[in-house]
């Protein structure tokens, strides 16, 4: 696998680019979680801290 | 991957937490980008007019070899020429590290979001991701020859597409039908709110099938001829018809599965008598059927489902180009393994791709929190899913979570921002960008009128450059390094 930034450098794996992404092993992707998980109450409370409104303030320009 | 130059260009929207009038997302953009490149110094401003909305001083090129500059009140970042997949990946990941590190910098973490999306819900706003993939100027540039191509273009969706709340509303919506562009009203496609979430954020911005604008009357392939190389030798596909990809693996697999159609298409292999009736219709049906069956009609009248769509092209991908390198053999095994898992339960997709990651994210929320479709809170957590506030970001929590597979590490992210990559012209430009910073070639003169600068008068862009006292330095070959070159090239004048 060639990684050009990765030579005259130390850090970073010898192969970034995995054979199988982690997902893959168990048949691909999260298992369904559990209600009351607490994964997936992290991610709730992630979710439950985004302001409602801010949807209505993004008020982008048309790019390209 | 084989004979290919990829990158990518990101138009970024700015998310203002407060209600100041004087604070528009334009005005945070821009001290976004005097921080990178005045305080920071990442790069050098651009010192001639690139255009006529791109004066001198609206953006510049940086060390790591790629761009930051405005774009329409934008922030946008294109990445460095990149040979590989991983290199890409990295490159793109460390434009958003960049931009997000001076909001964080500039201590505005708490004033304005970094949002990586395509659309403003409210405002219909839409705003590019742009893939670029260099091709030999041998490839069959016409309507027949790219028919292939839009085919399978307007079917990757099902694996590359970013997913978004509602629909682009109708009165702002036209479609192509019968070579005549219409209002989707009329033509039955779902609009506005109606729609609870269909799986791309850009398929209904795209109008046409081939046009050369990248404003209006956007195309699935884009025909701008624009090689930024050798015209003789090099074509540049520029495809503006994609979303902004969160997951790493989405980005590479998208412009991994993409550059190997394009082979495909250049050595005669791909897929044959598969042209979509009309295709930038199916784009949007595909994009907004909510039972994602996903399917469409020939022009032979026969209906296929573009999951068989992609099937046929990865059977003639792994006809053609298994066993050529290691980074097509991933993409081919992981092409199959997204269409496989395609066929089953989305929520195997979490993680892998973005519309799967996000849909299942929302799924959750309305399940615990009882939420309608039809609730305005979705659209904001559409949004946060592309906040790039790893503290804030829904892409994040699914990161810190484990359920996503990188591509690339943070240490090598980090690199990316600073280091062009070092098989491309990239790093020819890089060492050019250097040179620059530390006031190579300056004179008193220019010190006196440019203490901060040091700079002596330049030009760069992507394919040639001059410094003052030096003739134009071409850099036609984005395959090469130029970077002996281009030492050799300044080198008197640090003499």
């Amino acid at each position: 696998m060639k990684y050009s930034l990765m030579s005259e450098r130390r850090e970073g794996p010898g192969d970034p680019m995995p054979k199988s992404p982690s997902p893959l092993e168990d048949g691909g992707g999260p298992r369904r979680p559990e209600t009351g998980s607490p994964d997936k109450d992290s991610l709730l409370k992630r979710m439950r801290r985004v302001d409602p409104k801010q949807a209505e303030r993004y008020r982008q320009r048309t790019g390209q | 991957m084989l004979h290919r130059i990829f990158g990518l260009e990101t138009e970024y929207g700015l998310l203002i937490h407060e209600d100041r009038p004087d604070h528009s997302p334009t005005w945070f953009a821009h001290q976004i980008r005097n921080h990178l490149f005045q305080v920071q110094r990442r790069g050098v401003l651009d010192l001639h007019h690139r255009g006529h909305d791109e004066p001198p001083g609206n953006g510049g090129f940086i060390t790591n070899g790629g761009r930051i500059y405005l774009d329409m009140g934008h922030l946008e970042y294109a990445s460095p020429e990149c040979h590989s997949l991983t290199d890409v990946v990295a490159s793109d990941r460390a434009g958003d590290l960049l931009l997000q590190r001076a909001i964080e910098d500039l201590g505005l973490s708490e004033h304005v979001s970094l949002i990586k999306n395509n659309i403003d819900h409210e405002t219909d706003a839409t705003f590019g991701s742009h893939e670029n993939y260099l091709v030999s100027r041998r490839f069959p540039f016409s309507r027949r020859g790219l028919a292939p191509f839009v085919t399978f273009l307007v079917t990757r969706q099902i694996f590359t597409g970013a997913g978004r709340i509602g629909a682009a509303s109708p009165q702002d919506a036209w479609i192509q039908v019968d070579r005549l562009i219409v209002p989707r009203a009329t033509v039955g496609v779902r609009g506005g709110s109606n729609l609870p979430f269909q799986i791309s954020q850009r398929s209904d911005y795209i109008v046409n099938d081939f046009f050369e604008w990248v404003q209006h009357n956007r195309a699935i392939v884009n025909t701008r001829d624009e090689p930024l190389a050798d015209p003789n030798e090099f074509r540049r596909i520029h495809l503006l018809l994609g979303d902004s990809n969160m997951a790493e693996y989405a980005t590479a697999l998208k412009l991994g599965v993409t550059g190997l159609v394009l082979q495909l298409i250049e050595e005669g292999h791909a897929p044959q008598d598969l042209e979509i009736d009309e295709p930038v219709e199916a784009l949007q049906e595909i994009s907004q059927d909510q039972q994602r069956n996903w399917v469409v009609r020939l022009q032979s009248q026969r209906t296929i489902s573009a999951l068989d769509i992609q099937e046929q092209f990865l059977d003639c991908a792994l006809r053609h180009c298994r066993g050529q390198d290691e980074e097509t053999d991933w993409v081919l095994a992981q092409w199959a393994s997204v269409l496989n898992d395609l066929r089953g339960d989305y929520q195997k997709l979490v993680g892998r791709v973005d519309w799967a990651s996000k849909l299942w994210l929302l799924e959750c929320f309305r399940e615990a929190e009882r939420v309608d479709w039809s609730d305005p809170l979705l659209k904001s957590l559409d949004l946060e899913y592309h906040n790039l506030n790893p503290a804030k970001g829904l892409y994040y929590g699914l990161v810190e979570e484990g359920r996503v597979p990188r591509m690339t590490t943070d240490a090598l992210i980090q690199i990316a921002t600073e280091e062009a990559p070092k098989n491309t012209r990239a790093y020819g430009r890089s060492a050019l960008v250097r040179y620059l910073l530390e006031g190579g070639g300056a004179t008193d003169a220019d010190r006196v009128a440019n203490p901060d600068g040091l700079f002596p008068a330049y030009v760069i862009n992507w394919s040639i450059f001059q410094v003052r006292g030096h003739a134009p330095f071409p850099m036609l070959d984005p395959f090469r390094t130029y970077r002996d070159e281009v030492r050799t090239h300044l080198e008197p004048s640090i003499v």
